[in-house]
């Protein structure tokens, strides 16, 4: 089943939901919908789900036109970040509902909607389980209900809004992993809209990166690591440290220091804004290394890697990330020279950095590197 | 709306004990006192007179109509309820808030306004009484004006029981369900109406007792003709005009009964509720 | 409409029994109540005032049995009983009365003013002012009389407390009232009535909005010491409570008049004329007129008047013509809205 999205506009009052988002997902293909709240990930996945219908543009899914149909017709598997389930029916009723309310003619035999549940309960493995009450079950229990129920129907498309959002977090880690899996048992093109970019960069075949009710990237895991489109999808997929610099011929040129460009590809020369990551941060302690002068002010840890926080001659803290036995030789206080393997620009000679960054990247955790 | 008892404290100590004893001693005295009361009167005279209370064709034709009027009132009750209940909790739309406000407004209302609005509308002299009246439609001093000022009455009762149950619940097991392939019809029968039965169920009751025992508004519009508009309350306060104690106790009797019926299936309904409440299998 | 429901029997449940058969019809209820005057052509509405209940049950039970025997038809009259008051605004809003039987002449008056139901000229249908009985307002107190109330003056009297029902809303407490000021006016003229009148209802604890509701004040619920009422109610009350209490006449009281009238536009409307005539020509036949003495109700016929005169002491009594001037003038002085009761009564 391929799903073609072509230009989609929403617009809530004078808020945009959606400005224009065109993409396209193979048959078999895991998609994350990846992005900040308000970015429009859960207003697209409403608008593939029936749930809402667009101001402009047109949904595929082999050639036959999506909205055209009722929600009811589409035949899709939705699970919900709540779950969703019938509370007043047992697991093996709410994962039977769908095949139960077929009419007469096309819905399977009694027998063939139990053998059906039967499977749906070992590929989701909670076997034993049929009898049970939604309220007998865990989170995780439940949301395993919730794909098998979502599964029963044999949906063209499986979308997944937040489901592991109300799970904690080794819970979260384990379905994660039986969600692939029963991905690739099932072959269902599927849909993950999550904030969490983590989970959509581990799961997804490609993540949709979206900001604003636009796409910023679409592409692998990896190409979205290695080449980020815009400085926003640089920001929003890791903590980033900021440095001034001076282009020239696709380099960075700091202050005892030069790194290459990675995006944009070709970017101008003249004065712009270097963003980089904590693990393509190096630190030398030696006498005549090369790098930007900086003072540690901070080792904290974090399993097998060191973040160590340095501070700048100009009062910039900057942050690098170094395996636990590399950062052994450094400690508080020590002088060093601090120097990037790679940077993205995110203003004066390449693009403005959309949004507020500095914001987004803090509102991922503690850890956040802070900057200028 | 239900108290669940592992959340409460054990009563101890003084203060809790007086308190529960004052509330104890409140509830005898304004409730059972005004039970035992209807009942001592309406058998002074013997249990014969008490019987022959019910033999009496006005007596008959009264349960009759309150009968009728809570058969016809509770149903459209029933419908309005779960309609606005359901746009309000599962739809965004302008004026929900007005129409919450409305909902609510009969409880606010005294009821002999309640039934005086009609008079204005219906009555001879009313809006639409001189048009009614040329079609030769009765409704005033008739069963549909009694039907209408039990219905303002008790309007609010079920859609005031459902509205907060199904805000709550939300309407993600409805999108699931439509998701699966069900219409709706489907999705009300088989998702909504399972998850708010009882609420539904408490509801209709409470609504079923309100219009039974409605006096204020159906006085109004009732004409207080014997035999034919007056509803067992109404047939409480002739029986008592008529100096006949015992007859007027001995009806009084039958309301009151209603409302221990309703009290005791209340709580029975109440049991059930706390149990879905809590999920567990039924 | 109403061919269709023609199967209906023309029976006194005829409403309920259309609305048990039809009560599937929701989606047009006002096809019931539609049915009740049409297909019950031999059912009349009597709209009455409270203390009429036990008069009325008697006089149509006789009626009943006269009429049958006279055109072999079966004949149920309904009754409604209310303030007067009430009762009259009740035919205004469309109560469909086929005669009225009120307390007194001015609420009548209204029906024919406001809701042109019948000519203004009414009460010069049917002998005596259409009046076929008479009352007067008496005194009810304890047995003993122990306050020792003998006239309207002792009502004055420190620490007596006196019940009687609302002049705006009901038409004994009309009638009350007037007997009252009535009474002031024999002291001193208006000043010496208005004086008379606000100190009388300073000790009026309970004003109920009917004559009924005052007797049940005073003699179920015990409260006050004196109750004024209709001379027949007293005598009810006597009846229905034993030798509780006793009647005191003052030594002068009002000539009450409550007048009876077919409502034309109601007996065209439902083809009753007739049977609306007859009913109300037959309370002054000797029959009627006996029950009516029983019931303690002053009859106007020479022959009951005569069998049942030592139930009635015979007292001066003012009349609303010669002392107020007629009711549509004692209604407009005293009881309209901003009148002067309402400028009078101030509740302690």
């Amino acid at each position: 089943m391929t799903l073609t999205i072509d230009g989609i506009f929403k617009q809530f009052g004078q808020f945009p939901a959606l400005a224009g988002v065109s993409l396209e997902a193979r048959d078999g293909e895991f998609l994350s919908l990846l992005g900040p709240s308000g970015s429009g990930k859960t207003t697209l996945l409403r608008v593939l789900a029936g749930l809402d219908k667009p101001d402009h543009g047109c949904v595929f899914l082999d050639g036959v036109d999506f909205l055209a149909l009722s929600a009811r017709e589409r035949r899709i598997g939705l699970v919900f970040q709540q779950y969703a389930l019938f509370r007043h029916m047992t697991v093996a009723k709410n994962i039977a509902f769908g095949l139960e309310v077929r009419p007469r003619r096309s819905r399977p035999s009694a027998a063939a909607i139990k053998a059906r549940v039967e499977e749906l309960l070992a590929l989701t493995q909670i076997e034993g389980l049929g009898g049970r009450y939604p309220a007998q079950l865990s989170g995780g229990q439940r949301q395993r209900v919730a794909v098998a129920r979502a599964l029963a129907v044999e949906p063209r498309l499986l979308l997944l809004d937040e489901p592991f959002g109300a799970l904690d977090a080794k819970v979260r880690k384990e379905l994660r992993g039986e969600l692939r899996r029963i991905h690739d048992a099932t072959g269902v093109t599927t849909i993950l809209v999550t904030h969490d970019q983590e989970e959509a960069m581990d799961l997804a075949d490609r993540v949709v990166l979206m900001n604003q009710g636009r796409i910023e990237q679409i592409g692998s895991p990896a190409e979205l690591d290695q080449t980020p489109a815009s400085p926003f999808v640089f920001t929003f997929l890791g903590e980033t440290n900021r440095l001034n610099c001076e282009v020239l011929s696709g380099y960075a040129r700091f202050d005892g220091f030069a790194a290459p460009v990675v995006t944009p590809a070709r970017p101008a020369d003249g004065k712009a804004e270097a963003l980089f990551r904590p693990e393509d941060t190096r630190l030398d302690g030696g006498a005549h290394a090369e790098g930007l002068p900086v003072r540690i002010v901070e080792i904290h840890g974090r399993g097998s890697l060191r973040l160590i926080e340095c501070q700048a001659l100009s009062g910039h803290r900057l942050t690098a990330e170094l395996p636990e036995t590399l950062a052994a030789q450094f400690e508080v206080g020590q002088r060093v020279r601090l120097a990037a393997r790679r940077v993205v620009l995110a203003s004066g000679a390449g693009e403005t950095v959309a949004g507020d960054p500095v914001k987004l990247v803090a509102a991922k955790g503690p850890a956040a590197t802070s900057a200028i | 709306m239900i108290a669940r008892s592992h959340q409460l404290q054990r009563v101890d100590g003084p203060i809790p004990i007086l308190l529960l004893t004052v509330a104890l001693a409140w509830l005898a005295l304004i409730i059972g006192a005004p039970l035992v009361t209807v009942l001592t009167e309406a058998l002074s005279k013997g249990l014969e007179t008490f019987l022959a209370t019910y033999k009496e064709p006005d007596a008959l034709a009264a349960i009759r109509l309150t009968l009728i009027v809570a058969a016809i009132a509770v149903p459209l009750n029933c419908a309005f309820g779960l309609a606005a209940a359901w746009s309000i909790a599962k739809f965004d739309f302008q004026g929900k808030a007005l129409l919450l406000t409305i909902i609510d407004l009969p409880l606010s209302m005294s009821p002999v306004v309640s039934g005086l609005v009609w008079v204005l509308l219906f009555g001879a002299r009313g809006w639409f009484g001189h048009d009614l009246d040329v079609a030769g439609i009765k409704i005033i001093f008739a069963l549909p004006g009694i039907v209408l000022g039990t219905i303002i009455v008790t309007v609010p009762l079920i859609a005031r029981e459902l509205i907060p149950l199904m805000t709550e619940q939300g309407v993600d097991e409805e999108l699931a369900a439509t998701s699966l392939g069900a219409g709706g019809w489907t999705v009300f029968r088989r998702v909504t109406l399972p998850n708010i039965r009882w609420a539904l169920l408490h509801g209709v009751l409470l609504c079923n007792a309100r219009a039974m025992g409605e006096f204020g508004a159906v006085s109004v519009l009732s004409g207080h003709i014997r035999g034919m508009t007056e509803t067992l309350p109404l047939h409480v306060e002739s029986l008592y005009n008529d100096y006949d104690f015992v007859g007027a106790f001995a009806a009084a009797t039958l309301l009151a009964g209603l409302a221990v019926v309703t009290l005791v299936a209340k709580t029975v309904l109440e049991q059930l509720i706390r149990a879905a409440s809590t999920q567990k299998p039924a | 409409m109403t061919h269709i429901l023609t199967h209906l029997q023309p029976s006194r449940r005829g409403v309920l029994a259309a609305a048990a058969r039809g009560s599937a019809l929701i989606a047009a209820p006002s096809l019931l109540g539609g049915v009740a005057q049409a297909a019950s052509p031999l059912t009349l509405l009597n709209v009455s005032y409270d203390p009429t209940r036990e008069l009325y049950k008697d006089i149509n039970a006789a009626f009943g049995g006269y009429w049958k025997s006279k055109t072999g038809q079966a004949v149920t009259i309904n009754q409604s009983h209310s303030g007067s008051g009430a009762s009259a605004r009740a035919v205004i809003d469309g109560l469909q009365a086929d005669v009225v039987t009120l307390a007194l002449a001015g609420d009548i008056d209204e029906i024919a003013l406001r809701a042109k139901l019948l000519p203004a000229n009414w009460q010069s249908r049917l002998p005596n002012n259409s009046t076929p009985y008479t009352s007067t307002v008496v005194f009810l107190t304890h047995k003993g009389n122990p306050w020792k109330i003998h006239d309207w003056g002792d009502l004055l009297k420190p620490g007596i407390s006196v019940i009687t029902s609302n002049p705006k809303t009901s038409g004994g407490g009309r009638w009350a009232y007037l007997a009252a000021y009535a009474y002031g006016l024999s002291k001193g003229g208006d000043a010496a009535a208005r004086d008379y009148i606000t100190r009388l209802y300073q000790t009026v604890p309970v004003l109920d909005t009917g004559a009924r509701g005052s007797t049940t004040t005073f003699a179920k619920r015990g409260l006050g010491d004196v109750l004024l009422c209709w001379e027949n109610e007293a005598y009810l009350t006597i009846g229905e409570f034993g030798p509780n209490f006793q009647i005191v006449y003052p030594s002068r009281s009002i000539y009450a008049e409550p007048p009876v009238a077919v409502v034309d536009k109601n007996v065209d409307r439902h083809k009753t004329r007739a049977l609306a005539e007859a009913y109300l020509n037959f309370l002054y036949t000797p029959v009627a007129q006996d029950i009516i003495g029983k019931h303690h109700f002053r009859p106007i016929l020479p022959a009951a008047k005569a069998k049942y005169a030592s139930g009635f002491k015979q007292i001066p009594m003012v009349t609303v013509n010669d002392t107020f001037g007629g009711w549509t003038k004692a209604s407009k002085i005293h009881f309209a809205d901003g009148g002067l009761f309402d400028k009078l009564y101030k509740p302690s």
